[in-house]
């Protein structure tokens, strides 16, 4: 009885509510040389930074969770700083909701809600770069809602003001509105898949004045480089994905086989006299013990191109194929070291090329869990 | 005679339990959900992972978050061991119950003090946690301490099974006791004997049973070992003739394997925790089973 009322006194000493919320700052450095640049944005030639972060998270009682993150790039042609995400989100509402406000990454897609130092090659995939300006982000409110079934399945909504989808924005209420669902589950000790169909409702050029923008949409199209906003939209954009990942046991430290497909469709499309535009990607990444992986991507876009034939306007389409190796070090859990080769073929479209990227990437501080 | 009068006890406790609201208890890691089903009877018991996975590297996938939506009682280990996943299924799962915080959140580190504990700078490359070792289920004396903690939180988030969880933990209490016995008398063979570790997996073990870890595979915590590493401590090795190199289950363990081959150190591979779905499926076996393994080196 003496031990056990020791025992007691002992846990209760050392007993500490930690309710203390403290600020967690991380950052991320980006750092890169390419040999050339490529066509559809992602990384430009020479040295430069992609996608440096600052980021900030404090939880606000145990309400909500407040974070912003600060991206900077810098390349040879320019530099830029930009408030990528500064939201408020709630910890957990009743009935398996939350709610997000403010402005942060659309909960659209495989990759888009993901942030891109987790990324397994040093850029999005070709779809992501035509259709979303890379990723998209946006001012708005969200919802998300967990039903309550054994097996995973998520819904979630949002409500945008379409500012940063595209150079314009005609709407001053609601531009973009989006819907989304995800499915995921095991399979036996090793392998787990998630798959997941999400809608983009893009109204921002809806108000038909896109004939007169037929020239400056173009001029767009040659924007290489860093992409802010989406050069080919539409009126809807539908995305699937599909992610399985396998691991001996579970253990993905030491080996993991992940493959994710995606595919993308936009219909009605905005300043091009042209039905619908598509693309899709494969990847497969190995990683085949604590430091190493190595993968290959594979993808599509099908776009149009305006020229001119004998004095008219005409509209046709293109394509572009983008494949992607690469091998990735991570000489420690905060960096990573990766040699990538890009091989580019184009039809009808400018500026396919092949490129050589070596980059690294190092993070410091308080570094926010990644989803699946 | 006492095994049989506990099998009894536990069939009564058994059926105390059929009337009252079974708890859903989610753990990090598979000693807590041992614990947990000794000290939680008729409770739904679920361990994210399990002992051939690295608890530091989990995926927050769809399955883990459907669980913890469940879950009435999560109970980690802590300490930061979890900061890679944990709060991605907390946050996707949107359960109060076990938010951080509330009652039905328990990390356990929180309890009792961890050895190692760093200073941080910002800017540091290295991987290791300011909040100390987080591998403290290898220590008894904590795991005596930790499972009144966990009867407590039990007690006070099921009040209506109070009385069950209580004699559930002394009912364990007084095993455990009467093992830490046996086990302090194995461990006074093992007092001085110096060890080769990969990663502080055993630290407390062996803090608790007076070894001496001499050298680490690791050339920083949570860096995977490098040959170039290996290759300085082979002196070392050699001079100070270890007993053993230890590493455990979830580990890449060639650069252990290549130091046997080099100095003639006998390799031993360890369950860092309980084996749920084999034979050392709860601590009692496990510490059992450890320091048999380790009496048998010498």
């Amino acid at each position: 009885m003496k031990r056990k009322a020791m025992v007691l006194a002992s846990a209760m000493l050392c007993s500490q509510a930690s309710s203390v919320h403290a600020l967690e700052v991380g950052v991320i450095l980006d750092a890169y040389h390419k040999s050339e640049t490529t066509a559809l944005g992602g990384r430009t030639e020479g040295f430069g930074s992609s996608h440096s972060e600052l980021s900030l998270s404090q939880d606000v009682a145990d309400l909500a969770t407040a974070h912003m993150a600060l991206v900077g790039e810098w390349n040879e042609e320019e530099s830029d700083l930009q408030l990528e995400e500064a939201y408020l989100q709630s910890t957990a509402l009743p009935g398996g909701f939350n709610v997000t406000a403010g402005r942060f990454l659309a909960d659209i897609g495989y990759l888009n809600s993901t942030h891109s130092h987790s990324d397994n090659f040093s850029e999005r995939p070709l779809l992501y770069r035509a259709f979303l300006g890379g990723h998209y982000f946006d001012d708005g409110i969200g919802v998300s809602w967990l039903a309550p079934t054994d097996r995973y399945w998520r819904l979630s909504a949002g409500a945008f003001t379409g500012d940063e989808l595209g150079e314009e924005n005609s709407v001053s209420s609601i531009g973009t509105w989006t819907l989304s669902t995800e499915f995921g589950d095991d399979i036996g000790n090793n392998a787990r898949w998630q798959m997941g169909l999400s809608y983009l409702r893009n109204r921002t050029q809806e108000s038909g004045h896109h004939e007169d923008e037929e020239g400056d949409e173009h001029e767009e199209h040659e924007h290489e480089g860093h992409v802010h906003g989406a050069d080919y939209q539409g009126k809807t954009l539908y995305l699937a994905d599909l992610v399985w990942k396998w691991a001996p046991q579970g253990n993905n430290r030491q080996k993991q086989v992940k493959l994710a497909a995606e595919y993308a469709h936009v219909d009605d499309v905005y300043g091009a006299e042209f039905d619908h535009y598509d693309g899709w990607y494969l990847s497969g990444v190995y990683q085949f013990d604590e430091k190493w992986s190595t993968g290959i991507r594979h993808g599509r876009v099908n776009l149009a191109e305006e020229h001119e034939h004998e004095g008219e306007h005409e509209w046709e389409a293109s394509h572009l194929t983008e494949t992607s190796v690469m091998l990735s070090w991570m000489p420690t859990h905060t960096q990573r070291l990766r040699l990538e080769y890009k091989h580019q073929d184009a039809n009808h479209m400018e500026g396919a090329d092949n490129a050589i990227t070596l980059h690294y990437q190092i993070g410091f501080g308080a570094h926010a869990a990644h989803s699946f | 005679m006492l095994r049989i009068a506990s099998k009894l006890f536990a069939l009564s406790l058994l059926a105390l339990v059929n009337t009252a609201q079974a708890l859903t208890i989610f753990t990090c890691e598979p000693e807590w959900a041992a614990l947990s089903e000794e000290l939680a009877p008729g409770a739904k018991v679920f361990s994210a992972t399990h002992v051939y996975q690295d608890p530091h590297y989990i995926e927050a996938r769809p399955s883990l978050i459907s669980k913890l939506a469940k879950a009435d009682l999560v109970i980690c280990s802590g300490a930061g061991l979890e900061s890679g996943w944990l709060p991605a299924l907390q946050k996707r799962a949107a359960n109060r119950k076990v938010i951080d915080g509330a009652d039905g959140m328990l990390y356990l580190s929180q309890y009792i003090k961890t050895i190692d504990q760093h200073e941080t700078e910002f800017f540091s490359t290295k991987h290791v946690h300011p909040e100390g070792n987080p591998h403290f289920h290898l220590d008894p004396d904590r795991v005596l301490k930790l499972a009144l903690v966990i009867s407590q939180r039990l007690q006070r988030i099921d009040s209506d099974s109070q009385q069950l969880y209580q004699q559930a933990f002394e009912q364990w209490q007084k095993h455990w006791q009467k093992s830490m016995e046996q086990w302090q008398q194995q461990a006074m063979t093992l007092i001085g004997q110096p060890v080769v570790v990969q990663h502080t997996s055993f630290s407390y073990l062996i803090k608790w049973a007076g070894m001496d870890a001499i050298a680490d595979l690791e050339p920083e915590p949570g860096v995977p070992p490098t040959m170039a590493h290996a290759q300085s401590l082979i002196d070392d090795a050699r001079q100070e003739q270890p007993v053993a190199i230890i590493t455990n289950w979830y580990q890449n363990d060639r650069a252990a394997r290549w130091m046997s081959d080099k100095t003639g150190v006998k390799h031993l591979n360890l369950p860092a925790t309980v084996d749920l779905k084999g034979d050392i499926n709860n601590l009692q076996r496990l510490f059992d089973y450890l320091l048999i393994q380790l009496q048998e080196v010498q």
